[in-house]
């Protein structure tokens, strides 16, 4: 038996808003990541590869899942178009598909199991085709029974749930909560019903835990703190003292202000989510909440002062033809100046520039061009540290042009782009490409380089 | 790189063995000028031990001139490597990827 989950990224883009930086797929739910239910349920009906298909970006559950071996199954990954019907994905994993039984789950859904049933009997037996459908997703079979008996059992041994909203998410980890936590592998030490606490959790004697409780690892609970039933916390969280959480979830890497009550809400970095309604409210105090993710700028030091080296050189180079060149042009009319807000390279930031743009009249233009004049008032925001001396095409703050997800993907605005420097043209999705090769395969000695490409394709 | 080539129903399958890259990007480049524009292609990439930026534009210029040819690229078979790189950049979204050759022939 084998297992192929397909899921279609307009299924959970409503969740990429709501808690920015986590694939939906890695969403916990009760402290587990969403993706490893599916790994689960896939190992209880007996399948041995998993093969997790998408049309959106699957690193980052490739970077947790990576090849199975951590649940003794093979895991891979393969990859859609958003148009495609379930029977082209069959069609596009065929050799993955072909001589066993495939259970395909398709839909962001959640499958409610119970660990103790044989699922590995009941999908041997079972006939090929659609076996449960939600409307938003289903479970099908294809292949031949193996075990030729007749499976009739009474009630259902299990159920879907689409996850299409923040309510339904918070019902749904409620229930599981409540009601189920028998039913799923859960993490966490359980040393007696109805309560999971990880490693490194400190709890303070004046503190209060009520069950059904959930706790994740290195977690911090501060004197007074009560955490009521009906509540889940998760990894890397501090609740300060004298603060209550009830029926809530408190996400990864929050921090809980002292003397706060927080009831039927999911508490995610800053945001406080109320599911009912689906309201978020942002906390701008960080003694209230807030996010305790760690600060990328350490690691891209040594890039920013080598690219601020170059940016001084590329200065030297170029002020003398710059300071002769450029009030004539002004005076001419071939040095047209367009300020904009531009995307930063931080979710929600923006930054000012004027972009220079070097007429077509005569011989003094070209010159100018061929020596990239036009970037030259540009070297300036490397030294400050707006910008990249190359890095991504600056994106101008504009509903009709690209728009650039929270999660940024390595977006980082320079005064040279990665596409000049390849050739690649410069819209839309090609320069996405480049910008992400380099996002990742980038260093500051290769930019050097890549900046001197770029500089000799601007001439040519 | 060595580029093989031969015919499955209307497709024209290229089989490409070594590295893909900015030196051998318009080797790939020439051979696919020709072919007739109208050609769809299935380029099996199993055996290709490296592929970067370049390598992945040559990929995308294909892509776009079949495109406005109405004919068809397709890719099929990719390894781990290959796959990586297109994972990182996304360009997934550009392409029909198949894991088997024949299936991606047929469809």
């Amino acid at each position: 038996m084998k297992t192929l989950i397909v899921i279609k990224k307009q299924e959970y883009e409503w969740l990429l808003d709501l808690f920015p930086g986590v694939h939906p797929l890695l969403l916990p739910i009760c402290n587990k990541p969403f993706i490893e239910f599916f790994v689960d349920f896939s190992i209880f009906t007996g399948s041995n590869a998993i093969r997790i298909v998408s049309d959106g970006p699957l690193r980052d559950v490739e970077r947790y899942c990576e090849n199975g071996s951590r649940w003794g199954v093979e895991i891979s990954y393969g990859s859609m178009l958003p148009a495609d019907e379930l029977h082209s994905v069959i069609d596009k994993n065929r050799r993955f598909c072909q001589e066993e039984r495939v259970v395909i789950i398709s839909g962001f859904l959640f499958i409610h199991y119970d660990k103790k049933s044989d699922y590995a009997s009941l999908f041997a037996s079972l006939p090929s085709g659609e076996l449960f459908s939600c409307g938003r997703g289903s479970i099908s079979l294809t292949g031949t029974p193996v075990v030729e008996t007749n499976t009739t059992t009474g009630a259902s041994p299990f159920s879907l749930t689409a996850l299409d909203s923040v309510g339904k998410y918070y019902r749904l980890s409620m229930d599981i909560l409540k009601n189920g936590l028998t039913r799923y592998v859960l993490p966490g030490y359980s040393s007696e019903s109805d309560c999971y606490i990880g490693r490194n959790v400190v709890i303070p004697k004046s503190a209060e835990i009520k069950k059904p409780v959930i706790i994740g690892n290195n977690v911090q609970i501060l004197s007074n703190s009560v955490i009521d039933k009906n509540s889940v916390i998760g990894s890397n969280v501090i609740i300060d003292r004298e603060s209550v959480i009830s029926g809530s979830i408190v996400m990864d890497n929050t921090y809980i202000g002292e003397h706060l009550e927080v009831k039927d809400k999911i508490a995610a970095g800053n945001l406080l989510i109320d599911p009912e309604s689906g309201t978020t409210i942002v906390m701008e105090d960080p003694h209230l909440l807030t996010s305790m993710a760690q600060s990328k700028v350490a690691g891209t030091l040594l890039r920013r002062v080598v690219h601020a080296l170059a940016a001084t050189l590329l200065i030297i180079l170029q002020f003398l033809p710059w300071f002769l060149l450029r009030p004539i042009l002004g005076i001419q009319g071939n040095w047209k100046r367009d300020k904009g807000q531009y995307h930063t390279g931080l979710p929600g930031k923006a930054f000012t520039m004027t972009k220079t743009t070097i007429g077509n009249n005569g011989p003094l233009c070209a010159i100018a061009k061929a020596l990239s004049l036009d970037r030259f008032p540009l070297l300036f925001r490397v030294l400050s540290g707006k910008l990249l001396l190359i890095g991504s095409q600056p994106v101008l703050i504009n509903p009709a042009t690209r728009v650039i997800p929270n999660s940024m993907s390595g977006y980082r605005p320079g005064v040279f782009s990665y596409a000049e420097a390849e050739d690649w043209p410069e819209i839309g999705i090609d320069t996405e490409i480049v910008e992400h090769y380099y996002a990742v395969h980038g260093n500051p000695l290769k930019d050097i380089a890549m900046t001197q490409k770029a500089l000799f394709n601007r001439t040519h | 790189m060595n580029i093989s080539e031969k015919n499955i129903n209307s497709y024209t399958i290229l089989s490409l063995q070594g590295i893909l890259n900015a030196s051998s990007a318009p080797q790939l480049k020439t051979y696919i000028a020709g072919l007739p524009d109208a050609q769809s292609i299935v380029v099996d990439l199993e055996n290709v031990e490296f592929l970067d930026s370049s390598g992945l534009g040559a990929l995308v210029g294909i892509a776009r001139r079949k495109k406005t040819s109405n004919a068809v690229i397709k890719l099929a078979r990719m390894n781990e490597r290959v796959k990586k790189v297109f994972e990182i950049t996304q360009a997934y979204t550009l392409f029909d990827i198949y894991d088997d050759v024949s299936a991606a022939a047929e469809a």
